[in-house]
């Protein structure tokens, strides 16, 4: 590990052919098992039909209240995009600190906050729920995320060895070629 | 930003088609949907206008299942080709693992993919990347076309950086499955 370069970018480091290690976020389970805990807090305490944590790219990291997979991998993809899309807008009209996101919807709005810069905390939630409820548990939900994100970021390097080994890399080698070949 | 989720045993990747309006990012997409093996392919999501132009971006899940212990996907975007839409470039790239540089190789494209190019590499750039060192593959696309630019040519003015370049006719899928293979792996090996 070249340490020099590891302050940056979280632990990212050169990899052969002077490529450069991709940032990874590595969730553990005891540190899943934390996040369900506050999603499911929130969720309680605002009533909401859904809670969700994505990494900013879209990808879910936990979600409560969702049934079909697919549509929760459709959901994570969209939202990322609303909320990125949302804060390109905001940067055209000048606002530099764009941290949050109100659909509203006659049933149903979503409420979409920024957890340091990597993460997004999602809330649906009916009618019955004052949107200022919403605001400020999300706020203090996200609060405790920021404490599991920058956990998760340091501890990434060592934790993703266990991971991708040898052998995960000659095996994913081996399906992309099998999966899609011509 | 590729996520390990090691609780639930999944590794998860985004994967971005850039480049110009109509050079064939959504046929690419098309292509594997239509071609990749049932378990692997997730749905087909297109926020398009009601010309099938790419409004925002089209999104495809790829499921590789289980490998060595855990489910690995990967998630391919495409972006909006037409000049005005950077922002929405910007930000359908947020946060992506790997990009395929789709080239149109019509003779009168050439300009317009360079100056695509030079917008990606700034974008990127600002995103702390440097594409010569980040996954990054090029496709010559539209090699049936009669007024296609050698492709010694396209290398010379669109690649500098040397990085894997693949021919393809998306239309008829040549070149297709070569691409996305070349990409995924440029990924899982900077994992
Ligand atoms: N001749 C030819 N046409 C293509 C090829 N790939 C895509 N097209 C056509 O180019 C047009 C634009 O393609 P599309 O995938 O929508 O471009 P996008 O704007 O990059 O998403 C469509 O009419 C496609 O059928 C190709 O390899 N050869
Ligand atoms: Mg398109």
């Amino acid at each position: 590990m070249d340490d020099a370069r590891r302050g940056h970018g979280q632990g990212r480091r050169v990899v052969e052919d002077g490529m450069e290690q991709l940032t990874n976020i590595v969730v553990s389970p005891s540190e899943l098992e934390h996040i369900a805990l506050l999603l499911g807090k929130l969720s309680q305490d605002t009533t909401a039909s859904h809670v969700l944590l994505l990494d900013k790219s879209g990808q879910v990291i936990a979600a409560q209240g969702m049934t079909g997979e697919r549509d929760v991998v459709a959901l994570g993809a969209l939202l990322a995009g609303a909320f990125s899309s949302s804060r390109q807008v905001a940067e055209i009209l000048g606002e530099r600190d764009f941290r949050g996101i109100l659909q509203q919807g006659v049933h149903e709005s979503i409420y979409t906050s920024l957890i340091g810069e990597h993460w997004l905390l999602v809330v649906a939630f009916d009618k019955q729920t004052h949107v200022g409820l919403v605001k400020v548990l999300a706020r203090r939900t996200s609060d405790d995320l920021e404490r599991v994100l920058e956990r998760v970021l340091s501890g990434s390097a060592e934790a993703k060895e266990q991971v991708v080994n040898v052998q995960f890399r000659s095996s994913v080698e081996n399906t992309i070629d099998y999966l899609f070949r011509d | 930003m590729a996520l390990i989720n090691v609780a639930s045993r999944e590794i998860q990747c985004k994967i971005v088609y850039y480049g110009t309006g109509y050079c064939g990012k959504t046929t690419n997409l098309q292509y594997i949907f239509a071609r990749a093996p049932q378990p692997a392919r997730g749905d087909l999501l297109s926020i398009a206008t009601e010309n099938e132009r790419t409004l925002f971006f089209d999104f495809l899940p790829l499921d590789l299942g289980d490998v060595h212990g855990f489910r690995v996907r990967f998630h391919l975007y495409t972006v909006p080709g037409q000049v005005l839409y950077e922002r929405t470039r910007v930000a359908v790239l947020n946060g992506a693992d790997g990009i395929v540089y789709v080239a149109d190789s019509s003779a009168e494209k050439l300009e317009e993919n360079f100056q695509s190019l030079i917008e990606l590499e700034t974008n990127m750039r600002q995103m702390g990347n440097d594409l010569g060192r980040y996954p990054f593959v090029m496709q010559w696309n539209k090699r049936d076309l009669p007024n296609a630019i050698p492709e010694a040519t396209l290398e010379r003015y669109l690649n500098r950086r040397r990085v894997p370049s693949f021919p393809a006719s998306a239309v008829t899928g040549e070149g297709v499955f070569p691409t996305l293979r070349a990409i995924c792996k440029a990924v899982m090996a900077c994992l």
